[in-house]
């Protein structure tokens, strides 16, 4: 699983991610508000821990933009002890859990723990990309027509709407969709870029699916 | 003495030649991609003159008098083909076969396979002129959408639904949906197939 950590503060950053990584995540570490950002473009991650005061963005301005994008990735807030206002104003503004400093890295680790595995309640109940509109209770995916896509369809479409501002790589796809099934490879995920390619057009929508065998992949919308 | 007129009036042989050119155009084209591709992409073709009875009564549904130039120029499905394909794109393969033919003008075309019908119908229509003169309609559609086609005409002629109707016409147009998409997946299989072929 991939952690964005962002913290200022040098020592406790390298403190975090040497515990994060000893617990076997894979952590990208972000030193302000803007170079979370930046790292949020280029990769989808399964949880993010941003710290409130941090220069150039601070975290509640870092987590309004994300859920502006649709990114619904869980968010855990460090906030210092005094802020009562910025727990009530990050909660407010989409943050799934905060934690006040200073707090015991067990503490940190269980929340972490409890976020990821909460994090499929987090997905909205109507994905949109486009023109076209996905059911996550029914897998309806409907355009100027509807089909009812089969489960792992599902999961793959949802996972690219999810990280709409990024390629997602196939191994990514295969970890996360397949969750490393051992049958499942390139060529697995290719097949059903393919179906959902073909799906995609079979209710009429115009959005495409970019991306070629083995490679990332990465939602288009084309013009009309 | 002499039966009642058929609503053909003497027109029934020409109806019956313009539904054999078609079928047999139908035939040709599967013989013609059997030999070439290695499949067929029809499963089976069936056609048929509308009977005198049902004629006289869709003239008097839609209000016209019963008469010969109704049945032929009021009304395009005189002559009936059903074309029931193996896969999406042999739908589009035969139009393209039967658009073409000479002496054949494309009247009217409806895709409910790219719009389905809100109950879940899905089918190509084409209203053809054939040898500037006699009208036929064609239906061609895969075969799951043939299988649910059939089901749906079934519960449509079934008064008494126990009051499940709204259940049942939801769980219809979900099995349509599904189909719709299974449908594309044995398009990509088959697409992958052919691929690694060449």
């Amino acid at each position: 699983m991939k952690i964005l950590l962002a913290e200022d503060t040098r020592d406790m950053n390298h403190v975090l991610t040497v515990a994060l990584e000893h617990e076997g995540y894979d952590v990208d570490g972000a030193y302000d508000g803007e170079e979370a950002l930046d790292f949020v473009k280029k990769s989808g991650y399964d949880a993010m821990i941003l710290d409130i005061m941090m220069p150039k963005k601070d975290g509640i301005e870092v987590l309004k933009e994300l859920r502006e994008e649709n990114i619904v990735t869980p968010v855990l807030l460090l906030t210092a002890k005094a802020e009562v206002d910025d727990r009530v104003a990050g909660l407010d503004a989409g943050a799934d859990d905060y934690l006040t400093k200073p707090f015991a890295m067990k503490e940190l680790l269980a929340r972490v723990r409890a976020m990821t595995r909460r994090k499929k309640e987090y997905a909205a109940k109507k994905l949109r990309f486009g023109d076209f509109s996905l059911d996550d209770e029914n897998f309806e995916l409907a355009c100027e027509n509807s089909v009812r896509l089969s489960v792992k369809e599902f999961e793959l479409l949802q996972a690219l709407i999810l990280n709409q501002n990024h390629e997602v790589s196939t191994q990514y796809l295969l970890e996360h969709v397949w969750e490393g099934a051992g049958d499942a490879g390139a060529d697995t995920v290719w097949l059903y870029i393919s179906y959902l390619r073909g799906k995609l057009s079979s209710v009429a929508s115009h959005v495409q699916i970019e991306g070629e065998r083995g490679g990332s992949f990465r939602l288009l919308e084309k013009a009309h | 003495m002499s039966t009642e007129e058929s609503i053909y009036g003497d027109q029934l042989p020409r109806l019956e030649e313009v539904r054999q050119q078609l079928v047999r155009k139908v035939q040709e084209v599967r013989d013609e991609m059997i030999r070439e591709k290695g499949f067929d992409p029809v499963e089976h073709c069936l056609s048929r003159i509308k009977s005198e009875e049902s004629m006289r009564e869709k003239c008097r549904r839609k209000g016209f008098p019963e008469t010969t130039e109704s049945a032929l120029e009021k009304i395009y499905d005189a002559v009936g083909i059903r074309v029931v394909c193996s896969f999406l794109s042999d739908v589009y393969v035969i139009r393209d076969h039967l658009a073409s033919m000479p002496g054949v003008t494309v009247m009217e075309e409806k895709d409910y396979i790219r719009h389905a019908k809100p109950n879940g119908y899905r089918s190509f229509h084409m209203i053809l002129r054939v040898n500037g003169s006699v009208y036929a309609e064609i239906q061609l559609r895969t075969i799951s959408q043939d299988t649910w086609a059939a089901l749906e005409h079934q519960m449509k002629y079934k008064k008494n639904l126990n009051g499940n109707t709204e259940l049942i016409v939801g769980e219809l147009k979900r099995c349509a949906d599904e189909l719709a998409s299974t449908d594309v997946s044995m398009q990509t299989i088959r697409d992958m197939i052919v691929s690694s072929d060449s």
